[in-house]
């Protein structure tokens, strides 16, 4: 019955969509095939990818047709083949919600956690906390903790945004993790240092001293990672603005010293966050306006998107700032992108002055 | 007042999604509820194509989200955002997906090599 289907796809030609006309009765129908020994991995890496595209389409799968195709789906795990096992995890995950009895798979996903195929333990780290609860979190916690400080990049990324979905459910275990995820912070990698910066800002979000001392020891010790850079960025403008205070603070300086980063990405960061900071001086806003400036004639159209709507939002509440900018907004005008030129468009008219509505 | 200052989070990323050529969907994937209902992500996925195919604007801002494109022979591919968004994140997020296909298909990124190879897509994504 699969060798038919199969060819039948094959015979389709280019085009046509060879997961079009699946029904979802025939591929659980299908889906028996996983109780068979020994596995065809091949075959069942093609059915599980339909499953999955089927879930995907947004087909409806009810509770007892889910959790069988998901129980005949845990068999698959006596099977070594690297890309079916990735399926499987991925299938979880999919299933993780309809299906009932997941935590069947838990001892499966534990074990290859813990084992010593690295290309497992990232994706497994992943499904394991996709289908734990509360009260299981307890029983994986010291595995949770080995996996944040491991040093395959994967790995650890993994625990660390793994960490920062249970953060909803489970507060009070996760937060025990604050000095596993400190040490990934410092990690090379810049994935890992972005995700661990993450957690730990999430972990800490309602503690303001905390925060403000994590600030601080980043803005001195740097970052590798853009990623984590934009986000600090954003940390410190929050503060800022709840701080009210005035903006020569040194978190104002940490800000404005990305101007001259040497990534457009948190560069543009640090110019958003200086324009967006309430009661900005003129004299404050220079520097982060000539960066939009520069940005405005990049040859990538999100730089100069980003560019001129920010730059809008500037004029609306010093327009004086933007003057020295309706010169490359002007080019701007005639962008091939249509959004860009609309924005550049109506920043020059708040901004112009008679003689440049002329030209 | 709008708001001011994005909150800080790692959640940047609302939505992935690949088009064919009429619009039809081939992959999808939501990482928050805007639209909760497949009914509701499909009206989304078609307005969204059709205020952009046919275009090489890479950029624009719809329904209030940002939504970075590139299209590749006979597919359309999406990252959406929030219009609060660092653009260029989201850039990276398109361009880390578009390069990982074209380097896993070993070649041109068309529909039917990508219906070919589904299982590699999925987990691309992931």
């Amino acid at each position: 019955m699969i060798k038919k289907f199969d060819k039948k796809d094959e015979e389709l030609g280019s085009g046509s969509n060879p997961y079009q006309q699946l029904e979802k009765s025939a591929v659980l129908q299908e889906a028996r095939l996983f109780n068979e020994t020994p596995l065809n991995p091949r075959k069942c890496l093609h059915i599980l990818t339909k499953i999955l595209y089927l879930l995907n389409q947004g087909e409806h799968f009810g509770t007892t047709e889910a959790t069988e195709a998901f129980f005949a789906m845990t068999k698959l795990f006596q099977c070594n083949d690297q890309t079916l096992r990735r399926m499987c995890y991925l299938t979880i995950k999919e299933m993780a919600n309809i299906s009932e009895d997941v935590i069947i798979v838990t001892s499966s996903l534990t074990k290859d956690m813990t084992g010593k195929d690295d290309v497992y333990r990232g994706p497994a780290v992943r499904a394991l906390c996709r289908i734990t609860d509360m009260t299981m979190l307890q029983g994986i916690e010291r595995y949770m903790k080995q996996a944040i400080v491991d040093k395959v990049a994967s790995v650890s990324s993994s625990a660390l945004v793994s960490s920062l979905h249970l953060l909803s459910t489970s507060y009070d275990v996760v937060k025990r993790w604050v000095n596993e995820a400190q040490e990934a912070a410092s990690s090379d990698n810049i994935m890992v240092q972005y995700h661990a910066l993450g957690l730990l800002y999430h972990i800490r979000k309602t503690d303001r001293l905390a925060v403000t001392k994590m600030v601080n020891k980043f803005t001195k010790s740097g970052l590798k990672s853009p990623f984590a850079y934009c986000m600090l960025i954003r940390i410190a403008s929050k503060l800022l603005e709840e701080a009210e205070g005035g903006q020569d603070s040194p978190l104002f300086d940490f800000i404005e010293g990305c101007l001259r980063n040497k990534h457009e990405m948190v560069v543009y960061e640090a110019a958003s966050a200086i324009v967006h900071l309430p009661n900005c001086t003129a004299r404050e806003l220079a520097p982060a306006v000539s960066v939009l400036q520069l940005f405005c004639s990049s040859s990538k159209p999100a730089l100069r998107f980003a560019a001129v709507r920010t730059l809008n939002k500037v004029a609306m509440k010093h327009p004086s700032a933007v003057t020295a900018c309706n010169l490359d907004l002007e080019n701007l005008i005639t962008d091939s992108n249509r959004s860009i030129a609309t924005l550049a468009i109506t920043t020059l008219l708040k901004t112009g002055s008679e003689s440049s509505v002329d030209r | 007042m709008e708001v001011l200052v994005l909150e800080p989070t790692l959640y940047t990323v609302k939505a992935i999604f690949i088009i064919d050529n009429d619009g039809e969907r081939i992959l999808a994937k939501y990482y928050d509820n805007p639209y909760p209902s497949v009914k509701e992500q499909n009206a989304f996925e078609k307005n969204i194509f059709n205020k952009t195919h046919r275009t090489d604007r890479a950029i624009a801002l719809l329904e209030g989200l940002t939504v970075v494109y590139k299209s590749n022979i006979d597919l359309y591919f999406y990252v959406i955002g929030s219009s609060h968004e660092n653009e260029l994140m989201l850039v990276a997020v398109l361009n880390c997906l578009f390069d990982s296909l074209s380097q896993m298909l070993r070649k041109n990124v068309e529909k039917r090599t990508l219906l070919e190879n589904m299982e590699a897509v999925f987990l691309a994504i992931d």
